[in-house]
């Protein structure tokens, strides 16, 4: 991308237009009701259960358990975490949970757990609140499969109706591509943070769980992750949209590389165990380690998806700098 | 005349309608069973808060229930007509009604709430909050975005 021909103020009255045009178009309207209520039904079916104990509690002694009411959190949030740090497959989290008899877990993670995974979820189970932690791992691990609803048509559609030249009568290619990009990023901040702001008022004000100040600190982090966890997934949409012709196309092929690309690790690894290194095609590798207790990891993991936006916006504005529109 | 083109969110919104239509016609069939059923199905074998949400459901007077199944029908009924105005740009069928459509069913989630008991989700919980989403979406969108939409 030659930054001589980036014009700041173009890029941001084409981002400002992008993403108010996100909704008229459909796309942003699909992203928001998809986010939304995945991730309030999300956060209905880890928190429902909890307040549903607290009810009976208050109903049948007068007044809360808070050990009680910790346990059901720990026994909620344990498999989520297991599966999602990939400690545990679905098939085992699902045979555990079908042992263990209702309601009575056992009361905490297993403190004797010195692995790196255990002290990690030990850190989200207790040392940050295990509710926002449950649904912040199932958030960063199911985004990545929304976003293409919103990103797929960043350039694509105008290439099809050869909309871009009276564009390009005005202004630079290269302020068109990184402009709808920031749009897009812009657009899917924006329902990121009213998502998780929703949930942490609710937290919050009406099942009083947690402290405010942890839940604010917290929350921040996990705001954090998931927008800049979109940001690479943002921008391996862009590059599909600038190569293909078709709208259709476009949300197929994006569709395919987000999911099948840890489908294929997945099940790959069952053939041959080094093709589960084919999930750090994509930050599916890394990606949980933005909700890492060290410094180190997130930070580390933070730079990786800036890496991975930059380079797949490089390629994909190479060849949307290139291409006939 | 040349028709104006619809917007591509118009037309996603007039989709959403006639899904959460089929979601509600699949939750009146339902509800309108567990009136019929409700004092015979058995709950000695029922989880702990199974037993209490299906009790509470047992302990609901029969005009409640209908009148909950009114609501949903009613709600129904306009999400259809209002999907169709959508797709045809209509001011009538589509904006007012939609707008009568977001205001109703907000109206309806709130009755709802205040008419059910905790156990089987009414009140304020985050289940009450997803119900508003697409309400007030749609009011929002229907007198902002896409109010000059409406061409017929």
């Amino acid at each position: 991308m030659s930054l001589k021909s980036i014009s700041l103020a173009h890029v941001r009255l084409i981002s400002q237009y992008w993403t108010r045009f996100a909704v008229r178009s459909g796309s942003g309207l699909v992203y928001l009701l998809i986010v939304l209520i995945f991730g309030l039904s999300v956060a209905n079916n880890l928190i429902s259960p909890v307040e549903f104990l607290m009810v009976q509690q208050e109903k049948e002694m007068g007044h809360r358990d808070p050990n009680a009411v910790q346990e059901l959190i720990v026994k909620l949030g344990k498999p989520v975490i297991k599966f999602v740090l990939g400690t545990k497959s679905i098939g085992e989290v699902a045979k555990e949970a079908s042992q263990e008899p209702m309601m009575m877990g056992p009361l905490m993670m297993e403190k004797e757990d010195k692995t790196v995974a255990g002290r990690w979820a030990l850190f989200l189970l207790e040392d940050r609140p295990a509710l926002l932690s449950s649904i912040f791992l199932i958030l960063v691990f199911g985004l990545p499969f929304a976003i293409s609803f919103l990103a797929f048509n960043q350039t694509t559609g105008d290439i099809q109706s050869r909309g871009l030249r009276y564009l390009l009568l005005r202004t630079e290619r290269s302020n068109i591509f990184l402009g709808r990009f920031l749009g897009t990023a812009i657009f899917s901040t924006g329902v990121i943070a009213f998502l998780i702001l929703t949930i942490v008022l609710y937290l919050g004000l009406k099942t009083r769980l947690y402290p405010a100040r942890d839940l604010l600190i917290w929350s921040i982090q996990g705001f954090y992750a998931l927008s800049i966890l979109m940001l690479p997934y943002i921008a391996l949409c862009a590059m599909i949209s600038a190569c293909v012709s078709s709208t259709f196309l476009s949300l197929i092929l994006a569709k395919l590389l987000i999911a099948g690309t840890l489908l294929f690790a997945v099940l790959g690894r069952l053939v041959w165990e080094p093709l589960k290194y084919i999930k750090w095609l994509l930050p599916w590798g890394w990606q949980n380690h933005l909700l890492h207790p060290s410094f180190t990891h997130w930070g580390c993991a933070s730079l990786a998806c800036l890496v991975y936006t930059a380079v797949f916006l490089m390629l994909g504005y190479r060849r949307f700098a290139k291409r006939d529109l | 005349m040349e028709q104006e083109k619809r917007p591509g969110g118009l037309t996603a919104l007039a989709v959403f309608n006639f899904i959460f239509a089929g979601l509600g016609v699949i939750g009146f069939i339902g509800f309108a069973a567990l009136l019929g059923l409700k004092n015979v199905i058995p709950t000695e074998n029922m989880q702990p808060d199974q037993k209490a949400q299906f009790e509470a459901f047992q302990e609901m007077g029969t005009m409640v229930f209908v009148a909950l199944l009114a609501l949903m029908l009613v709600s129904i009924v306009l999400e259809i007509i209002s999907g169709v105005g959508y797709l045809k740009q209509k001011r009538g069928m589509g904006w007012r009604v939609g707008n009568v459509y977001a205001v109703f069913s907000m109206v309806s989630g709130i009755v709802s709430g205040l008419m059910m008991k905790p156990e089987l989700g009414g009140g304020f919980n985050i289940g009450a909050i997803i119900g508003f989403v697409y309400p007030v979406l749609t009011l929002f969108l229907l007198n902002s975005t896409f109010k000059e939409g409406f061409t017929n």
